[in-house]
C-alpha cells in the first residue's frame, strides 16, 4: 500500500524547497559589541534607529533618555509616557509576537531577563535580531541599565543627568529615613484575590527596606500568599494597597481591612491605597514610588518634595 | 480417533460462583451438536471455552485432539470459527468488507487482500446467500440478512468446527430454518462440525445429530434426540411441566411447555441450578 | 468485486492532498506579520521581494510553525483513530486515557526544574505520559468486572487524579513561572523552530507508518473483543502495541506543542462519515485531514484577534465543538 508515499513526498518536498534565506541587504550600518547584562556578548549597530521595547518599563527607561521617538514596537501595556500609547503592539511581554517584531524590521530589541521567555528571544536572535537583555534586580541594577541603554542608544548624557537625579532623589530619602526613629512593619499588599505579598528578593521589598520600613512579608521569598489569619498574626502597623487588576474597586479592598480593627494600622487609619503602575515596573518611576512609600511610612519626614 | 472436541472433568467458576461442574462429552468430527438448556446453565461459557475465549481452570478441553490452551490464536482461528450471539454495531462495515475479514487467520499482519481470498469470500456470500447485500452496511440488515453475512464470515475462516452460540434467537420463522438448513449443508458439503447452542428445543430436536442438556452447570444427558429429549429429564432442566411427542411431518421429538390452565392438580416442580 | 482499500486511499489522496496544500498555503501566506498569497508566489518563484523581511517571515518563522502544526494535527487525529478502534468508543480520543494529563505533569515538572521547554521539558512530558500509559496497562490488567469498560474507565480516573495534580503544582509554582506553564497548557505553536519540527516529524512518521500496517488489526478490533479474538488477533498484545506506539507519538507531540483538544475528537469521527470504517483509509485520512485542520486552527488563531494571539487549542475547541455536533445530527438521519 503505497499511500504513505504522498505524505513522504509533500514532507520532502518541503525539506528540499527550504529556501536559503537571501542576503542582507549591501548596506551595512556600522556595529559594535556591548555586554548586556546577562553577561553576553552581542553585535549590535551603533546607531540604532528602530527599536523595539520587549517589556513596558524598557519603553519608559528609552522615552526617559529622550529616545522615545526610536521606538517602532512594545508591549501591550505600554501607557507611561503617553506618546508610547502611540506605537505599535507586538503582544505581551510573556507572549511575543515574533512575526509582529520581524516585520517591523528592528535593529536592536531591549528585554529583561524576568519575564521575556528565553525561547522567544532565541528565535528573534535567529532571524538576525540583536537582543539586549537588561537584568533590573534592584534599585543600583536600574539605575546602571538606564547608564547602559543610553549607552546603547547614543543618549549618555541624558542618561547620565537621568541618573544622577535618581540617585539624589534615593539619597534625600536616605536620610530622611535616617533621622527618624521608628522602623514600622509595613504590609505591601499586591493581590486582592487572594491576598498576594511581595517578600525578599523583589522591588518592593527593596523599597520598603529603603524607606525606612519593615516588610511585613520579609520571611518569604517571592510572591506570598496571606490569609486572614495571617495578617491578624502579622499585625502590621502601615498596609499599602496596589494592584495591578484596572477599575478595581480600591475602596471596596480598603474597606476589608475594616473588618480587623484590631491590626495596628487599621486601628491608626494607617491603610493606604497607591496606583500600581510605579510599583511594579523596574524603571525610573519606581523612585517616585519610594517617595511616596517614606510619606507614608514616616509621615514626619515631609519635608520631602511630592 | 480425534475428536472434534473433547472435554473432561472441565470446571469453571467466575469469581466465586460455579458455572460448569466436572463436564465430560465428546463430540465427534461431522456432528451437529446441538446444547440445550435453561439460561444460566453454563452453554455458552462451555462454547466460549471451546473457542478459546476463556481460559480452562480445571480440567481437559481438547479441540482436534490438542488442548485448546496449547494453540496459537492464529492456528486455533483456523481450526474454529465463532458466531456469537447478536450484537449492536457502532462501527458499521460493509458486507463484502465485513465477509472478507474472516479471511484474517489466513492473512498476514497487514491484511491484504490476494484473488483467493476475494474468491473465497465471493463463495461464502453465495453459499449463504448473501452476495446481492455486498454493498450494503451492516447496520441497514435485517436480522436473518445479518445472521447469514455473520455466517458468510465464519465459513470465510475454512474452519474445521463452527460455534453458534443461539444463532437463531432473534429470527423469525423463516429465517430460523434458514439458518438450521444452512449449517446442515455446511455439515454435509464441506464436512465441518457444527456446535450450535440453542434456546430452541424443537430445532434442536430436529436437526442435531446429538444434544448436550446442561443444567446448574452439569450435564443432565447427551446422545441422540430420541434419548435426550425426555420429558422427565427436560421437566427436571427446566423446572415446568412440558408435553413431549413427536412433530408429525419428521417425527422429531417435539415439546410444547404447558400453560397453567393445562396443569391442574400438578404439584409444581422444581427447577435445579445447583447440586448444592 | 474490488480490493476495496484501494479504491478509497487513493479517494482519500485526491480529495486531501489538494486541502492540505493550500491550507498549507495559506498558513504561510498570511498572519499578523504581513503578507499574502500573491507575494508568496513571488518568493516561490525565487523573485526577490521588495519588503525583504517578508522572506524571513514565510521561511523562518511561518513555515517550521505550518510544518509543526501539521505534524501535531497528523499525530494528534491518527491517536484519536487508533483510542476509537481499541475502546470501540466514538468518544474515545487519547486525553480521555490520561496521556495529555500525565505528559502535562511531566512537562510541569520539567519547567518548574528550571529546564528549557525544549528539548528537555519534551522529555519529562513524554516520559510522564508514557507512565500514564503503563499504569493504565497496569490497571486495566487486573482482574475486574468492568469488562471491556476497564480500560475506558481506568483512563479517566487517570486523568482526573492528573488534573488535580495539575491544579496542585499550579498552585505552589512560583508566580514567574506561571505564565509559562499556564501558555503551555493552552497549546502553543508560536515558538516552533525547526530542530521541533525534525524531532516531531521523524516521530511521527514512524508511528504513522506502524499504524498504518496495523490498520488491519483495528478493523478487526472493531469487530468486538470476541470477534476479533476469535479471528486470530493476540487482543493482549496488539493493545499493548497499538497503546505504546500511539501513546509515543501522542506525548511526543503534546510534550512540545500542549494541550491540543478536540483533533483526536473530530477528525476521525468526520473522516469516517465521509470515507468508512476500514482503517487502511482511515488512517492516511486522518494523517491528511488533522494536518490541514490544525494548520488552519493554527492560522485562524494567529490572525482573528486583533493583538496578540489566541491560544491555538482554544481554537480547536471552538471549532470543534459545534463542528462535532451538526456531524452527529447529519449523521443521525
Amino acid at each position: 500500500m503505497k499511500a504513505k508515499a504522498p505524505f513522504f513526498i509533500l514532507l520532502s518536498a518541503i525539506f528540499v524547497l527550504l529556501p536559503v534565506s537571501p542576503a542582507k541587504p549591501s548596506s551595512v550600518p556600522e556595529m559594535r559589541t556591548v555586554t548586556d547584562q546577562l553577561g553576553r556578548r552581542i553585535q549590535l549597530p551603533a546607531n540604532p534607529r528602530r527599536i523595539v521595547a520587549l517589556a513596558e518599563s524598557v519603553t519608559e527607561i528609552v522615552f526617559a533618555v529622550g529616545r522615545g521617538d526610536r521606538l517602532v514596537g512594545t508591549t501591550r501595556f505600554a501607557d507611561y509616557p503617553e506618546a508610547a500609547l502611540r506605537i505599535p503592539r507586538i503582544g505581551s511581554y510573556i507572549q511575543l509576537d515574533i512575526e509582529r517584531i520581524a516585520a517591523l524590521k528592528p535593529d536592536l530589541c531591549i528585554g529583561t531577563r524576568d519575564g521575556n521567555p528565553k525561547a522567544a528571544i532565541e528565535r528573534l536572535e535567529a532571524l538576525g535580531i540583536p537582543v539586549y537583555i537588561s537584568n533590573p534586580m534592584g534599585l543600583e541594577s536600574i539605575l546602571q541599565g538606564i547608564t547602559e541603554i543610553g549607552a546603547l542608544l547614543r543618549a549618555e548624557e541624558a542618561a547620565a543627568a537621568l541618573a544622577t537625579d535618581l540617585r539624589r532623589r534615593i539619597e534625600r530619602v536616605a536620610e530622611a529615613v535616617q533621622r527618624s526613629e521608628t522602623r514600622p512593619q509595613v504590609f505591601f499588599q499586591i493581590g486582592v484575590d487572594p491576598i498576594v505579598s511581595a517578600g525578599r528578593g523583589t522591588f518592593i521589598h527593596e523599597l520598603i527596606e529603603a524607606a525606612g520600613g519593615v516588610n511585613a512579608a520579609g520571611e518569604a521569598a517571592g510572591y506570598p500568599k496571606y490569609s486572614p489569619e495571617h495578617l491578624v498574626r502579622l499585625a502590621p502597623e502601615v498596609v499599602v494597597i496596589t494592584t495591578m487588576a484596572r477599575g478595581a474597586d480600591f475602596d471596596a479592598v480598603r474597606n476589608e481591612w475594616l473588618r480587623w480593627p484590631r491590626i495596628p494600622a487599621v486601628r491608626d487609619g494607617r491603610v493606604h491605597v497607591v496606583d500600581a503602575a510605579v510599583f511594579n515596573r523596574p524603571a525610573p518611576r519606581l523612585v517616585e514610588g519610594l517617595e511616596i512609600l517614606v510619606r507614608l511610612i514616616h509621615p514626619e519626614a515631609s519635608d520631602l518634595k511630592p | 480417533m480425534t475428536f472434534a472436541i473433547e472435554a473432561l472433568e472441565l470446571s469453571h467458576a467466575y469469581e466465586t460462583a460455579a458455572v460448569l461442574r466436572s463436564v465430560s462429552f465428546r463430540v465427534s468430527a461431522g456432528d451437529y451438536f446441538v446444547i440445550i438448556g435453561p439460561n444460566g446453565s453454563g452453554k455458552t461459557t462451555l462454547l466460549r471455552l471451546a473457542a478459546g475465549l476463556l481460559k480452562v481452570q480445571t480440567g481437559r478441553l481438547e479441540v482436534s485432539g490438542l488442548p485448546v490452551q496449547r494453540f496459537r490464536r492464529r492456528e486455533l482461528a483456523r481450526t474454529v470459527a465463532l458466531v456469537p450471539q447478536a450484537g449492536p454495531f457502532e462501527f458499521p462495515f460493509r458486507v463484502a468488507e465485513f465477509v472478507l475479514m474472516g479471511r484474517a487467520p489466513h492473512q498476514g499482519i497487514l491484511g491484504l487482500e490476494s484473488p483467493r481470498d476475494l474468491r473465497i469470500a465471493r463463495e461464502a456470500m453465495g453459499f449463504t446467500g448473501v452476495e446481492h447485500l455486498a454493498g450494503r452496511r451492516m447496520d441497514r440488515l435485517s436480522g436473518g440478512e445479518r445472521q447469514r453475512v455473520i455466517i458468510a464470515r465464519a465459513v470465510c475462516q475454512q474452519p474445521r468446527l463452527i460455534l453458534l452460540d443461539e444463532p437463531t434467537s432473534f429470527l423469525d420463522l423463516a429465517h430460523q430454518a434458514q439458518i438450521m438448513d444452512l449449517m446442515e449443508q455446511l455439515r454435509q458439503e464441506n464436512g465441518v462440525t457444527v456446535v450450535m447452542v440453542s434456546h430452541d428445543v424443537n430445532l434442536a430436536s430436529m436437526y442435531g445429530s446429538r444434544l448436550l442438556l446442561l443444567a446448574g452447570g452439569r450435564i443432565l444427558a447427551e446422545g441422540k434426540p430420541e434419548d435426550v429429549i425426555d420429558a422427565d429429564l427436560l421437566e427436571k432442566a427446566y423446572g415446568c411441566r412440558l408435553l413431549v411427542d413427536r412433530t408429525p411431518a419428521t417425527g422429531a421429538r417435539r415439546v410444547t411447555p404447558l400453560p397453567k390452565e393445562a396443569l391442574g392438580r400438578q404439584p409444581p416442580i422444581r427447577a435445579i441450578d445447583s447440586f448444592k | 468485486m474490488t480490493p476495496v482499500p484501494i479504491k478509497g486511499i487513493l479517494r482519500v489522496k485526491a480529495i486531501l492532498l489538494p486541502v492540505l496544500a493550500a491550507a498549507a498555503f495559506l498558513g504561510v501566506a498570511m498572519g499578523p506579520g504581513g503578507g499574502d498569497p500573491g507575494t508568496l508566489i513571488r518568493s516561490l518563484a525565487g523573485v526577490p521581494l521588495e519588503d525583504a523581511v517578508l522572506e524571513d517571515i514565510f521561511w523562518k518563522i511561518r513555515l517550521p510553525r505550518v510544518l509543526l502544526a501539521a505534524l501535531t494535527g497528523s499525530a494528534l487525529s491518527l491517536g484519536g483513530l487508533v483510542f476509537q478502534a481499541l475502546l470501540r468508543n466514538p468518544l474515545a480520543e487519547p486525553y480521555i486515557l490520561g496521556v495529555s494529563g500525565g505528559a502535562a505533569i511531566g512537562a510541569i515538572l520539567g519547567i518548574l526544574l528550571g529546564l528549557a521547554r525544549f528539548p528537555w521539558g519534551s522529555l519529562t512530558a513524554f516520559a510522564g505520559g508514557m507512565a500514564t500509559v503503563g499504569l493504565l496497562l497496569l490497571m486495566s490488567s487486573w482482574k475486574t468486572g468492568l469488562g471491556k469498560d476497564a480500560l475506558l474507565l481506568s483512563g479517566v480516573m487517570i486523568n482526573a487524579f492528573c488534573g488535580a495534580v495539575i491544579l496542585f503544582l499550579v498552585s505552589v509554582t512560583p508566580d514567574a513561572r506561571l505564565f509559562n506553564i499556564l501558555s503551555w497548557l493552552m497549546g502553543d505553536l508560536s515558538l516552533a523552530a525547526m530542530e521541533q519540527v525534525k524531532l516531531l516529524a521523524i516521530v511521527t512518521v514512524l508511528c504513522a507508518t506502524a499504524l498504518f500496517g496495523l490498520s488491519h488489526v483495528m478493523n478487526l478490533f472493531l469487530l468486538g473483543r470476541d470477534t476479533a479474538q476469535s479471528l486470530g488477533v493476540r487482543l493482549g498484545v496488539m493493545t499493548a502495541i497499538l497503546l505504546t506506539i500511539t501513546s509515543f507519538m501522542v506525548g511526543v507531540t503534546v510534550s512540545i506543542c500542549g494541550l491540543l483538544g478536540f483533533v483526536g475528537l473530530v477528525m476521525p469521527h468526520l473522516m469516517r462519515l465521509s470515507f468508512g470504517p476500514d482503517h487502511r483509509v482511515l488512517v492516511p485520512a486522518c494523517i491528511l485531514s488533522g494536518a490541514a485542520y490544525m494548520i488552519l486552527c493554527d492560522l485562524l488563531a494567529r490572525i482573528l484577534p486583533a493583538q496578540g494571539e489566541m491560544p491555538v487549542g482554544v481554537v480547536t475547541a471552538l471549532v470543534g465543538a459545534p463542528a462535532f455536533i451538526f456531524l452527529l445530527r447529519r449523521a443521525a438521519r
